[in-house]
């Protein structure tokens, strides 16, 4: 059908890119034109990341890992009687303190003298509901071994650190905007049920209690702290990062060698082998827009 | 008696009447006309409901209601292999030639296609959607579609974006795929005998009422016309679980009077509903080729529509040089833009003469055009050389560093079920259907057939 037609005198038509009017006159329905695919655009939306950049974001992910890694110190010193309940609890209080008063320095407004006393409030309420439900927990494992309580516990915390959202706190400021999602959700319940886990194993409910409300402290209010922290001063954020790794590092090298070794590798390898790695990875990125995308809307929707 | 059938073709779909889309349409439309061409068409798709084993429509198509439960959106769940002895059993109980399969999201056609592949059949596939290629979803469907297509003899698409999606997702040489857009029955969609009074302005939208159809857009639009426009007011057909927000947006600036919500409107009922508006209003944010344009536009409604997809090449465009008139404003998705493709329409609609358009769509789209240009392909289908098992092999091989590797495995215990069966109940043993022609109903228009179908359905 081409070849009679080229040999006409007459020229054929301009091929359009339309799908009306049946066949195009003198091309079949394969064909293909020079602008095939001249709408396609390739890595458009590509951001190109700098090696410093993404090391210093993953300081976030480390510096997690080493408050988590603190948290379970804790807990084996109090399994190992080596930590006993007064000095358990003035480390609840001292931490709550310096998370207090690290929220109030971090914060542009200053809190207004009501609002300190509703927060004194909740805080009290808190503790005395921990406090009364204290026996409950220490016996709540007890028909279930050790050994599944330790599985359980660490498969726990495996999944609280997969889970948990490093960019942001769960627990947000009073009046934030967004509201968590389920995942970040999902992260909180499963580090505060290892923590009843652990706590069901200790001898008194003095020492349920104090563990119960540091692992709280720490699990619920830390990534807030910290993420306050990093608003306020990425400088400071570094460097009170820095300080937790060092004082796991060594918390740790105390307890046992070999893991101290694994938590070394670790945080090496969050900080700098996968970051090196996500940049490698990087010219292998390929993105391609074009017509058949689906638009997006310009506006939130909200349902 | 009537001469042998020419092409013998069986048609593959999830997606058939008595489902209702564009797909289903296609698919039906497409067997009718192909059968007036003096082939033989065959349609397998899963049961539904109680509607299982084999029936008859109009002009004699047979339908193949395969007993296997739909999963998930009508399709039914991938087993792989599970499908294997029954195509096996049409194939050959009918005496096919050509596979066509319809739809990349249905795993019945998939399957399908694949098996008609083992044992050497011709294999057609058409593509009635448009991918991306950065979510999770996509990758996944891209690479299963890579799988089918690898070995493919001809692809179909709906529009040039589609094809040029297809050719990407895929990788199939541009040669190989095939542009035929869907058309529209103008004989069921005619402009009312007596066009409504333009004093007040109708705009139509039907459409499921999703996030992928636009609905969001349609809740900013939808007031801010009727703030500028008194005389406008909206008719909305449709359902679907953005229903409650346009609900609300009624509620919120007090439209209840001006825009009317239907609620879903059966495709019997659709020219009814486009009939009483004056331009039809489609907010789609992705749309490989749209048919409800096309059935606006024969109905002699103007239309404003997103510049998405396929959609720009559909319809002659509001000032195109080619045509001195216009069928399709075109805006982008984006609600500020669409008022104005809207004030635009208004504007314009005086000049609009319903029959002319009607008249014109006639000539721009038909069914007979699509099945006479798809005879092509499954010619061309026909001649491509057969292939070794070897060679198909290599082929599935360079689709991947893993995929290849799991395709290759896929395919050869396929070939070796295909084998097996073989040995259980040889070619012979399965019963040739005898081939009955309608000659009674070759006079007929095809669109009448489905008014009679629609009868039956909705009855």
């Amino acid at each position: 059908m081409e070849k009679n037609l080229a040999g006409d005198s007459i020229p054929r038509p301009k091929w359009r890119k339309v799908a009306y009017g049946g066949m195009q006159i003198g091309y079949d329905d394969n064909y293909t034109d020079e602008s095939f695919l001249e709408e396609m655009v390739m890595n458009a939306n590509v951001v190109r990341r700098d090696l410093l950049k993404v090391m210093k974001d993953s300081v976030s992910i480390s510096q997690y890992l080493c408050i988590v890694a603190l948290v379970v110190l804790v807990w084996v010193h109090t399994l190992e009687s080596s930590l006993d309940e007064n000095s358990l609890l003035l480390l609840d209080l001292s931490l709550l303190a310096s998370g207090f008063l690290i929220l109030l320095l971090t914060e542009e407004k200053m809190l207004s003298l009501s609002l300190l006393l509703r927060y004194l409030l909740n805080i009290s309420f808190f503790t005395t509901g921990l406090y009364i439900l204290a026996p409950i927990y220490q016996t709540l494992t007890r028909s279930i071994s050790s050994d599944s309580i330790w599985a359980v516990t660490v498969s726990l915390l495996l999944l609280h650190l997969f889970l948990h959202d490093y960019s942001g706190s769960t627990i947000r400021a009073p009046g934030a905007l967004k509201t968590p999602n389920l995942i970040s959700c999902i992260s909180v319940n499963a580090s505060i049920v290892a923590s009843v886990f652990v706590a069901s194993r200790l001898p008194s409910r003095l020492h349920v209690f104090a563990v119960m409300l540091f692992s709280l402290q720490v699990f619920l209010f830390a990534p807030l702290v910290t993420y306050c922290i990093k608003k306020f001063n990425f400088g400071l954020h570094l460097l009170f990062s820095f300080a937790l790794m060092g004082l796991t590092l060594y918390s740790i090298y105390a307890l046992h060698r070999l893991f101290f070794l694994v938590f070394l590798l670790l945080v090496l390898l969050v900080n700098v082998v996968c970051p090196y790695w996500l940049i490698r990875m990087q010219e292998y990125k390929f993105e391609i827009n074009g017509p058949w995308d689906e638009a997006k809307l310009c506006f939130d929707i909200t349902d | 008696m009537a001469e042998p059938p020419k092409l013998r073709v069986l048609m593959v779909s999830d997606f058939f009447f008595p489902n209702f889309g564009g797909v289903e349409n296609h698919i039906y439309y497409l067997s009718q006309c192909l059968l007036k061409l003096g082939h033989k068409v065959v349609v397998m798709t899963h049961a539904y409901g109680n509607r299982s084993g084999v029936r008859y429509m109009t002009g004699g198509l047979k339908v193949y209601y395969v007993p296997w439960r739909p999963f998930v959106m009508q399709t039914t769940f991938p087993t792989v292999y599970g499908t294997l002895p029954i195509v096996r059993t049409i194939l050959r109980r009918e005496k096919i030639t050509v596979v066509h399969g319809h739809q990349a999201f249905s795993t019945l056609c998939h399957e399908a296609l694949m098996h008609a592949r083992t044992m050497g059949y011709k294999v057609v596939f058409t593509d009635h959607s448009l991918y991306g290629f950065a979510d999770v979803g996509s990758i996944h469907m891209n690479k299963v579609l890579q799988f089918s297509l690898a070995d493919i003899d001809q692809a179909i698409c709906v529009s040039h974006t589609s094809k040029e999606n297809t050719v990407l997702r895929s990788g199939l040489s541009p040669a190989k795929v095939f542009m035929i857009p869907n058309a529209v029955d103008t004989a069921m969609f005619k402009p009312a005998s007596v066009r409504p009074s333009t004093d007040i302005i109708t705009i139509v939208v039907i459409s499921r009422l999703v996030y992928r159809k636009g609905a969001d857009l349609l809740v900013e639009v939808i007031p801010e016309v009727c703030r500028l426009y008194p005389n406008v007011r909206f008719v909305v057909g449709g359902d679907g679980p953005k229903h409650v927000r346009l609900e609300e947006m009624r509620e919120k600036h007090s439209l209840q009077d001006r825009v009317e919500m239907l609620g879903a409107v059966p495709h019997s009922r659709v020219r009814s509903v486009l009939v009483t508006g004056h331009i039809f209003l489609n907010s789609s944010l992705t749309e490989a080729f749209c048919i409800a344009i096309l059935e606006a536009a024969s109905c002699g409604l103007l239309t404003v529509s997103t510049r998405v997809g396929g959609v720009p090449e559909a319809c002659p465009l509001h000032g195109s040089q080619v045509l001195p008139d216009d069928m399709v404003v075109l805006a982008e998705p984006d609600p500020d833009d669409m008022v104005r493709a809207i004030e635009k329409a208004i504007s314009i609609l005086p000049s609009i003469n319903p029959e002319e358009m009607h008249n014109r769509m006639k000539k721009l789209y038909s069914w007979q055009d699509v099945a006479k240009r798809t005879e092509i392909v499954y010619d061309r289908a026909l001649k491509c050389s057969n292939r070794s098992l070897l060679e198909r092999l290599s082929r599935f091989l360079s689709c991947g560093a893993w995929a290849g590797k799991l395709f290759c495995m896929v395919m050869i215990l396929d070939y070796l079920l295909w084998q097996l069966l073989q040995l259980l109940q040889p070619d012979e043993d399965i019963e040739e259907a005898p081939d009955i022609r309608l000659c009674h109903h070759r006079g007929v228009e095809v669109s009448e057939g489905l008014k009679e179908e629609d009868k039956v359905r909705n009855g």
